[in-house]
């Protein structure tokens, strides 16, 4: 991919430096880490090195500051190299800015300057019965003195066992439903992890099952409001989800690379090259219109955000057409591909398990249709 | 319509799934896992009468129709994919072949081998760098009085490594640029051949893939399958053929994943109901059961146009053409689902959602599936 004209020259340097970056560190170490399922300690010192971690964090907090296009052309370009990477580096935003819309200064100082010295944030919604049906969460706190205490269990939580501070989703008030929801800081001394489940992709980012019992949390680890936890939760997710369709834009450009690659260095055995096949050449061209689509909805959601309009409606578009694409993009691969596609020799067969789980979290596609039909049928 | 299930058929499809959930289900997570090839459970398969169902009694075949064997690799394809993957290979491109192509002499001595299951068969054909033919490395065979000598590599070879007889694809004239190869049946223990290296992949983990080379083999000229420069025609209707088979290999990874995924929505309960409920599940949940049963009806179709020796080249085709795209979508929309449990190892549908990636393959424009259909329309 070119230089896109439309970036400032400092734009341009960031995802130059985020290009290289991942071209050094992270593909050349995705595929070991797939197989071992081993989590990358290295990655993040690495990232900060670079200046792409944490990614979203604004200068005031001690973060880069970047835009919000200098922050999914980062997010994008770690897509490119690795799904598993690119969701530990960038899987911070979700807690990071739930406590930029809810905390308070001082949880703010603290909460993100973990993350800025090189710690992960988790975040902690999912329950073994609440999943889609997010508003459903039974893990309680219950005041009792100067601390709340935590009962209930979480899953599915993304790198947790290397999470240095996290946010958990808790009900205050079970018969409020998701207005009895709100939401705690914790740190590693609050939780005990269970051991990872075996996932058939993004293999190297953990995913835990955390459970409370009578765990106290510090009354002023509550962030806002009771009650507001959910609302909270909501608005970070429709960020985070902008971030999930830079990182799933970028596995797309990868998928296609790689088939291209293959279609231009692959003849048929006449010795015509197979992307002078028009089915094979067709089935390039929608791809690349998909992803430029994809790009243009990230793009716009951008523009959006810099304006201080809505865009939950948007991200949730943007989210399912780039996770959709992403999938298209790897299945077209590997299909061009043969053989060679799906054996371990290329890098396509990783994307194809790795993409799948993009199109089920940070709200599955399904609930994502969900968001945008209702904004369609209420505006 | 070409296909009626007789009896016969009835009852080998019943004891296919008998065997299968006795001998198989039990060690179908453990295989894919460790990709470990199931020697003792091929050998049973074979006890079975499994590895030559559907060839004649003469060469130790079972006698059974094409659909009897469609039917019985449908059944294990239920429980194991890669097991499948592995009588796939052996029947509908090794065995097949060899009863299609084949003298009575190679029939005696090696279909008979292949049938009693003494020997696994594989089709070395795909070459790893280029369409096969046309690398330096490519497998060519030279011909030096009564032999004909191997020299070059095969690659992504199912089977590879157990097996006990190859039909090698091997370039034996290059006119004006148009190269014409030829088919050797090559049993392995001939000096020269070397297995290079096991290839890792997404799934059907229990049939081995190896890239394997060949070095001054010197294989005889009445090893020669069919006429010489000829490979071409036949190896784009064996692999028509196996498309078929791979047809229903697909439509049980398809019926495992249905009724895993029909079970996890009945009792994923998601804003107080079962989200087998809710319409957009319903609506996934109702393309993949009619795809299935529309590849079906088509799978069965072909088998029967075998079985009764017609032409099958468009069907298998349209098999290959139609189920590579709803058979992937089909398990896209299973693990979808069935959420983050799907993605992981302890849900069926994340080892068939990578399993059924594994068929269909176009290893070179010859098989380009609507070519072949638009030629006949």
């Amino acid at each position: 991919m070119g230089t896109d004209i439309t970036l400032t020259p400092k734009q341009q340097e960031i995802q130059q430096r985020a290009r290289d970056f991942t071209r050094k560190y992270i593909i050349p170490a995705a595929r070991e880490h797939d197989r071992t399922a081993e989590f990358p300690e290295f990655i993040v010192k690495k990232a900060i090195e670079a200046g792409i971690f944490p990614h979203s964090i604004p200068k005031k907090y001690n973060g880069p500051g970047y835009d919000i296009l200098s922050q999914s052309l980062i997010a994008e370009e770690l897509g490119y190299g690795c799904l598993s990477f690119a969701n530990i580096l960038t899987g911070n935003l979700l807690s990071s800015h739930l406590v930029l819309i809810g905390g308070s200064e001082e949880q703010k100082k603290f909460y993100l300057g973990q993350i800025t010295s090189g710690g992960l944030g988790g975040f902690l919604l999912t329950e073994s019965g609440a999943g889609s049906d997010a508003g459903s969460v039974k893990t309680t706190a219950r005041l009792d003195g100067d601390a709340y205490v935590l009962n209930g269990s979480k899953c599915f939580a993304s790198f947790c066992s290397y999470a240095k501070v996290m946010v958990v989703i808790a009900s205050t008030d079970l018969t409020k439903g998701t207005k009895g929801l709100s939401a705690f800081i914790l740190d590693r001394s609050h939780i005990t992890v269970s051991k990872p489940e075996h996932k058939m992709g993004i293999r190297c980012s953990d995913s835990v099952e955390i459970s409370f019992k009578n765990m106290r949390v510090p009354k002023e680890n509550l962030i806002g409001n009771e009650g507001e936890g959910f609302k909270y939760a909501m608005m970070a997710l429709d960020v985070a989800r902008t971030t999930v369709a830079s990182v799933a834009l970028g596995c797309a450009r990868r998928a296609l690379d790689e088939a291209v690659k293959f279609c231009k260095e692959r003849t048929d055995i006449t010795g015509k090259p197979l992307y002078k096949h028009q089915s094979v050449a067709f089935k390039i061209a929608d791809v690349a219109m998909q992803i430029e689509a994809s790009r243009q909805l990230v793009n716009s959601i951008i523009s959006l955000k810099e304006s201080g309009l809505k865009f939950n409606t948007e991200a949730a578009m943007s989210k399912a057409f780039s996770t959709d694409t992403a999938m298209k993009a790897c299945t077209v691969a590997l299909k061009l591909m043969g053989s060679k596609g799906y054996s371990t020799d290329t890098v396509v067969e990783k994307l194809m398990r790795d993409i799948k789980i993009y199109q089920i979290f940070e709200g599955s596609n399904q609930v994502q249709r969900l968001v945008i039909s209702r904004g369609v049928f209420n505006s | 319509m070409d296909y009626v299930m007789t009896e016969e058929d009835e009852l080998i499809q019943q004891n296919a799934g008998e065997f299968s959930a006795e001998y198989i289900e039990p060690i179908a997570v453990d295989l894919d896992k460790t990709g470990t090839y199931p020697k003792e459970t091929v050998d049973l398969l074979a006890e079975n009468g499994f590895m030559g169902l559907c060839f004649s009694s003469s060469f130790n075949g079972a006698e059974a129709s094409y659909v009897s064997y469609i039917l019985a690799l449908e059944e294990i394809a239920k429980v194991s994919a890669g097991v499948a993957s592995i009588l796939l290979n052996h029947v509908s491109l090794a065995a097949y072949s060899v009863n299609k192509w084949g003298t009575a002499d190679q029939k005696n001595k090696y279909l008979s081998e292949l049938c009693t299951g003494e020997k696994l068969g594989a089709f070395a054909w795909a070459e790893a760098d280029s369409a096969p033919g046309l690398n330096e490395s490519s497998l060519k065979a030279v011909k030096a009085d009564d032999n004909y000598i191997l020299n070059g590599k095969k690659c992504y070879v199912a089977n590879g490594g157990e097996a006990g007889l190859y039909l090698a694809a091997a370039l034996t004239a290059d006119e004006e640029g148009t190269k014409k190869f030829s088919i050797f049946i090559v049993p392995a223990n001939v000096q020269g051949i070397h297995i290079v290296r096991k290839i890792d992949k997404m799934g059907l983990r229990a049939c081995p893939w190896v890239e394997m080379s060949f070095e001054n083999c010197e294989i005889p000229v009445e090893n020669l399958l069919g006429q010489e420069n000829n490979g071409l025609i036949m190896i784009k209707e064996a692999y028509l053929a196996a498309n078929i088979a791979e047809g229903a290999v697909a439509i049980g990874i398809m019926e495992a994943a249905l009724k895993e995924a029909s079970e996890y929505v009945k009792n994923r309960i998601q804003f107080k109901r079962p989200i087998a409920n809710f319409p957009a599940i319903q609506d996934m949940l109702a393309d993949i059961a009619g795809n299935l049963e529309l590849a079906r009806l088509a799978v069965y179709d072909a088998a029967g146009k075998i079985t009764k020796n017609k032409p099958f080249m468009r069907e298998a085709a349209t098999i290959k053409k139609f189920l590579s795209n709803v058979g992937t979508q089909a398990l896209i929309d299973a693990v979808q689902v069935e959420g983050g449990y799907g993605f992981c190892e302890d849900m069926s549908v994340s080892r068939l959602y990578r399993d059924i990636n594994g068929l269909f393959f176009t290893e070179s424009s010859e098989d380009f599936a609507e070519q072949i259909i638009a030629k006949e329309i």
